[in-house]
């Protein structure tokens, strides 16, 4: 069964034919060119695919496309739409990715944390980011950027 | 995975008939973690899809007439979120902290949890202290099920081929203390090998549930009994526990052995004895504090 | 001499975290290849070992959509990197569940797949083997039976009617008399299961035979050159007609390394000319059919004199490689020379073994075997200490191999920092210093192991770099060596820059392309820092005597008073001289006759180490020089444990390497730190587990746990000893798979020391912890 999918993209309508059983994953990708969301696992255990649908968090691996009519969808590439994010840059001063394959999947989930929960405590941002695996890094400069984050929106409230 | 016709209702009415007209070939899609996984492997393969998402009324949480209502389309991070959960459901409150990863949490619901009826499911045992009444709708009406007559077996459930659970709903208690334990293989996301939820009043009335070491959940009848009007100490919580795995007849899988599974629940009965008495008594230990 | 160095030994970001960051690496599946792309889907045997006695494709190829279907009647050629004994796809027998039968290529992957499930093949099953133990018993059924007939390394020694692949021996000294002068025999015998890689990327090949003979291929890999070369030779095609393109890889941990799925890529494209073929695994089938760590079942008898002193070791490894040893004979041949652990023996007896099973076929993974050897070594070590009365870590020091002293083949050890890295972490771990915890249920304990590694490679690999300037004064340098996320692109542009007196702001280091980039072995051994560091900065020195040779020619100032600083040349004998690169290293130098001097600078280099040799006799192991230096170090980890349930959490962990000369300190920290990670995953939870057919039962993340970010100590110190490798670029030698090694057995030795509980088969789980610790076929009295 054919759908013309409507929903918005990274800010911007799209509209594209896709059949019921196909993935938001792979629309977003083969069709959209959304190519920063990553398939790593298909069955919702990795977080290389995470976007954002309404603002929330969601695996993308696991969502129909049909399931994001009228919704606003936003991939990695819709959030440094103005350039990297206090996220991003707070990531690259700290060497936080190494082979960089998880990155969009982690910032997608860190940018969701700190739009609920500005300023976490490193326990609760561990917690949050705990459905996205990354193979390299031994998480540590992850977790040193995302304190940085946290201290500098701590301080910001002040 | 196949193709098949994706049906989204605005009304419940709407989504019941659709269901009655496919019948055990079609299935509803709330978050859709599971469905789509079982799909992609070929375990289900429905001829209709049915998205629930777009019905209103199956979208409340809320107090009233001395009970907490839990609408089917309510998820996970929903129940996280609530104030209400957190005071007066805290061991459901404790599972949906132990659900999955926040991505899955944001879309994944209670209902489609215990619709799934997988033994590992975390909202069992909190329910099942709690004697949660399910409220069931299909073609010939409606239906409310304690928690405890809903499962069948390993994925079967007392519902229909025209039925859904449109929501459920736990009563509200005045004093009490209540914990949901998982045991996991480790703090990150695992399926639980076994979960055991207790609760206590007042009146020193106990409640205590498995989940993961049986083909459903069940409650620990005759330690409950054994308990029942008595003031906890260390060497009840003891004999409590031994008495607590009458109950339950876990399996060997390549997640745990039966032994240990049988190790791991006599310690965290024990321990959830302790923890939801001194919870009712000093409110510690708090939330989501790592019992095992 | 203490060089003033300006770029080396500095920290910085490194070079591409921005396109990391940004999403913007192009991955091999982000690469857009057009509407003429085709999938190929591949079937896979549901048996771990049987005949193929038909294999019938009819209705595969009738399905619209589908392109071909291709077999081993179509692809019979046997492949491998040190042992061809692996087929493209199998004509005569499947050995290991998911081997692949045969191929579609379609339109759609869908279709693809569709059309997988038309094929039809008769089997005929035969015994399965799934232990080591099983597969040199007397008798066992031969997983390859034509083993004597295979292409091998001359260096290694497969042993046709057996099982096994390829045996490596040690006899140094005298074993008996060693032994028998010894005051103490301590002995264990241990299990390790197969683990994987679990790069969050799987493998993915695109490949595109052209109509005019050209194979291009964009594969995830560690192996450009190597996998040209093994293409050229499966395909019967010439090196310069195929081009192997490597985009950003998401991860390899030696599972990329070699070659796997890509030849089928390859044996696709040949199928279908004209059209790029993608061939990408699913997390199912990377857990299959790429490879996984090998398995080992050894057993370690050290003899000890009264005051600690090995003077006898013997260590018999029965190695898991699976159903193929095309890369695993090599990870057999490098433990055996080296399964002593860093220390000085004098009488050493090793035999390693290649087994072949009917598990999945496993090859290189970060650390080459020497995780799965140290485990059994250290934990021993920590046995042997409590038995002497020996403070553990004491013992070690007593034990640690010095320089010139033999090592097990009786060539003289490197220059290296071992005691300095035993001390820095039982310091940092504050070892010996008790402590409690606050939950009366729990206990603290530490546990200590110590390691070395040497890169495991042919004697004669070797690197090679070009490095080019352009108008600005900006270089490419255009190198073979992978960027795995490890920093070794921002490792070759700091050792650039440092030579040529650029800032690194004008270096870029491209990924491979195997047309445009000169040779590399592979990425691999934790060599590439050494090796192709040495053959960059050859390039380097090899580009700045043409500019100084430019500079002379022009200026008449003699190239002995000039300098590279800043971007330019600069003279020791007049300050204000300066002259930037961007004026002449394109278009030269203007004479005062209006002439030119001069033209485009480049620079090449290479190198190979030229001292050593794998030829040794197969009975003893010695008379070569088969590695070319060892890298040593020492890890310890702080856990609290749960009494009753026998829960684990690692609290603190500090790790110490001799990395010769820290090329970019952070990013060698990093290492250390994501290799504890991976190190955690597999002393804790990592296990491939297989039915009695063979099947794996967790071949998904829902049952192979690897850590999460709750999951890892909130204390991590890594450490760097820097005591220089005299063959090395500034010194540096290679640690990124060595932070792996001492992870499982400071663990078990930590759990030992708390509970009083050995446990010799990882991972050491809560489940084995908590059921054995009252058990006292465990015990080990404290």
């Amino acid at each position: 069964m054919n759908h013309i999918l409507k929903f918005n993209l990274n800010g911007d309508p799209v509209e594209v034919t896709v059949k019921s059983n196909e993935k938001l994953l792979d629309v977003l990708r083969d069709k959209l060119g959304a190519v920063s969301v990553k398939f790593g696992c298909g069955v919702a255990e990795c977080g290389a695919c995470t976007v954002l649908i309404d603002g929330l968090s969601v695996r993308s691996c696991i969502t129909f496309a049909v399931e994001v009519e009228g919704k606003n969808v936003v991939t990695l590439e819709g959030l440094q739409a103005d350039g990297p994010t206090k996220i991003q840059k707070a990531f690259i001063k700290h060497n936080a990715f190494q082979c960089g394959f998880c990155a969009p999947g982690f910032i997608v989930s860190a940018t969701e944390l700190i739009s609920k929960n500005p300023s976490p405590s490193e326990e609760e941002m561990r917690h949050a980011l705990a459905g996205n695996l990354c193979r390299c890094t031994g998480y540590q400069n992850i977790v040193n950027a995302m304190n940085e984050v946290a201290e500098d929106n701590r301080k910001g409230d002040k | 995975m196949e193709n098949f016709r994706y049906l989204k209702p605005a009304t419940l009415e709407d989504a019941i008939s659709g269901k009655s007209e496919y019948g055990s070939r079609a299935n509803f899609l709330l978050g859709g973690t599971d469905l789509l996984i079982a799909m992609d492997k070929g375990v289900v393969l429905p001829d209709a899809v049915i998205d629930l998402k777009g019905i209103s009324e199956l979208k409340y949480l809320e107090e009233r007439d001395g009970a907490i209502y839990i609408g089917a389309a309510v998820t996970w991070t929903e129940l996280l979120e609530s104030e209400l959960i957190k005071k007066y459901v805290p061991a459901l409150w404790e599972a949906a902290d132990l659900v999955a990863s926040v991505g899955v949490r944001n879309t994944a619901t209670l209902i489609g949890n215990i619709c799934n009826a997988v033994p590992s499911l975390e909202g069992g045992a909190p329910l099942y202290v709690r004697n949660a009444v399910v409220f069931l709708e299909g073609k010939s009406g409606k239906r409310e099920v304690v928690i405890q007559d809903f499962f069948t077996g390993v994925k079967r459930t007392v519902l229909g081929d025209d039925e859904m659970v449109t929501g459920l709903k736990i009563p509200v208690e005045a004093k009490f203390g209540e914990v949901y334990i998982k045991m996991g293989r480790y703090e990150g996301e695992d399926l639980a090998q076994a979960g055991v939820s207790v609760y206590v009043d007042g009146d020193n009335n106990y409640r205590i549930a498995l989940s993961a070491v049986a083909i459903t959940p069940v409650r620990a009848a005759k330690a409950e009994e054994f308990l029942k009007g008595k003031k906890l100490n260390p060497e009840l919580a003891a004999e409590a526990a031994e008495l607590a795995l009458e109950a339950i007849a876990p399996i060997s899988d390549i997640r745990s052995s039966k032994e240990y599974r049988i190790h791991m629940c006599r310690i965290m009965v024990k321990r959830g004895l302790a923890a939801c008495v001194s919870r009712m008594e000093t409110g510690l230990p708090a939330l989501s504090t790592r019992l095992i | 001499m203490k060089e003033n160095l300006k770029v080396v030994g500095h920290n910085a970001v490194r070079l591409d975290i921005l396109e990391k960051v940004t999403g913007t690496s192009e991955y091999t599946d982000d690469i857009p290849f057009g509407p003429n792309l085709l999938h190929m889907a591949v079937l896979g045997s549901p048996y771990a070992h049987a005949e193929i006695i038909s294999i019938d494709t009819t209705e595969a190829k009738k399905l619209p959509g589908v392109k071909a279907v291709i077999t081993g009647e179509d692809y019979p050629e046997k492949f491998g990197l040190y042992l061809k004994d692996k087929s493209i796809f199998p004509v005569d027998r499947v050995r290991q569940v998911g081997e692949q039968v045969a191929g579609v290529i379609a339109v759609s992957y869908e279709i693809a797949k569709a059309a997988v499930k038309l094929i039809k093949v008769e089997y005929k099953e035969l015994p399965v083997i799934l232990d080591p133990y099983d597969s040199v018993k007397e008798g066992a059924v031969l997983i390859h039976p034509d083993l004597g007939n295979y292409e091998i390394e001359p260096w290694l020694e497969a042993q046709p009617g057996t099982n096994i692949g390829h045996l490596r021996r040690i006899r140094k000294g005298d074993i008996e008399k060693g032994f028998a002068e010894a005051e103490y025999i301590v002995e264990g015998e241990y299990h390790i299961p197969h683990v994987a890689h679990t790069c969050i990327e799987t493998h993915i090949s695109v490949s595109k035979f052209s109509l005019d003979g050209r194979l291009t291929m964009w594969n995830s890999t560690q192996s450009p050159h190597t996998q040209r070369h093994i293409m050229a030779q499966s395909l019967g095609m010439a090196h310069k007609d195929i081009r192997v393109i490597a985009p950003p890889i998401g991860g390899g941990f030696g599972g990329k390394a070699g070659i796997s799925m890509e030849v089928m890529a390859a044996a696709g494209a040949k199928s279908c000319p004209g059209h790029p073929v993608k061939l990408r695994w699913t997390r199912e089938e990377e857990f299959y059919n790429s490879s996984q760590r090998t398995g080992l079942r050894n057993k370690v008898k050290i003899g000890f004199r009264k005051n600690g002193k090995i003077i006898a070791f013997k260590h018999e490894m029965f190695w898991d490689v699976g159903a193929s040893a095309e890369y695993g004979s090599n990870v057999v041949n490098a433990t055996g020379f080296s399964a002593t652990g860093p220390y000085y023996i004098p009488n050493v007896y090793i035999d390693s073994h290649a087994c072949y099973t009917n598990n999945p076929t496993c090859s290189a993974y970060r650390g080459f075997g020497y995780s799965e050897f140290s485990f059994g070594i250290e934990s021993t070590m920590d046995k042997a200490a409590r038995i002497m009365g020996i403070d553990a870590v004491e013992l070690r020091r007593i034990n640690a191999i010095k320089e010139g002293e033999g090592v097990a083949y009786d060539v003289p050890m490197n220059p290296n920092g071992l005691v300095e890295c035993i001390d820095k972490v039982a310091e940092e771990i504050g070892w010996g210093i008790e402590e409690k915890s606050d939950d009366s249920n729990k206990i603290i304990a530490k546990g200590f192991a110590s390691v070395w590694k040497a890169p495991a490679m042919p004697a004669n690999e070797s690197s090679s770099a070009f490095i080019k300037f352009s108008e600005d004064g900006s270089i490419n340098i255009l190198v073979s060596g992978m960027d795995l996320g490890q920093g070794f692109i921002t490792a070759m542009a700091k050792i650039a820059a440092e030579v040529l007196g650029l800032t690194l702001d004008k270096v870029r280091v491209e990924l491979p392309d195997t047309d445009r980039n000169p040779y590399e072995w592979q990425t691999v051994a934790s060599h590439v820092t050494w090796s192709c560091g040495n053959a960059v900065k050859r390039a380097a020195i090899d580009a700045k005597s043409k500019i100084l040779d430019t500079v002379q020619r022009a200026h008449f100032i003699d190239k002995s008073q000039l300098y590279l600083e800043d971007n330019g040349v600069k003279c020791t004998t007049q300050d204000s001289f300066f002259i930037p690169f961007s004026d002449f290293v394109i278009n030269g130098i203007q004479t005062e006759h209006n002439t030119w001097v001069g033209g485009p600078i480049l620079g090449s280099g290479m190198f190979m180490p030229e001292y050593t040799n794998a030829m040794v006799d197969p009975d003893t192991g010695l008379g070569g020089n088969p590695m070319v230096h060892y890298t040593v170090g020492a890890g310890a980890v702080t856990v609290e444990i749960d009494k009753e349930t026998g829960r684990m959490k690692v609290l603190k962990m500090a790790e110490a390497f001799d990395l010769g000369k820290a090329i970019n300190p952070d990013l060698s920290k990093d290492q250390i730190v994501g290799g504890f990670v991976q190190g955690l995953g597999t002393a804790l939870w990592e296990e491939c587990i297989f039915d009695e057919k063979g099947r794996m039962l967790n071949d998904g993340f829902t049952d192979y746990k690897i850590p999460t970010i709750v999951d890892v100590p909130r204390d991590m110190n890594p450490i760097l000893v820097e005591v220089p490798q005299p063959d090395g670029p500034y010194g540096a030698r290679g640690h990124s798979e060595h932070t792996m090694i001492p992870v499982m057995p400071a663990v078990a030795n930590a759990v030992a020391n708390g509970l009083g509980v050995r446990i010799s088969d990882v991972p050491v789980t809560s489940e084995k912890v908590a059921m054995r610790m009252n058990d006292p076929k465990y015990r080990e009295e404290m």
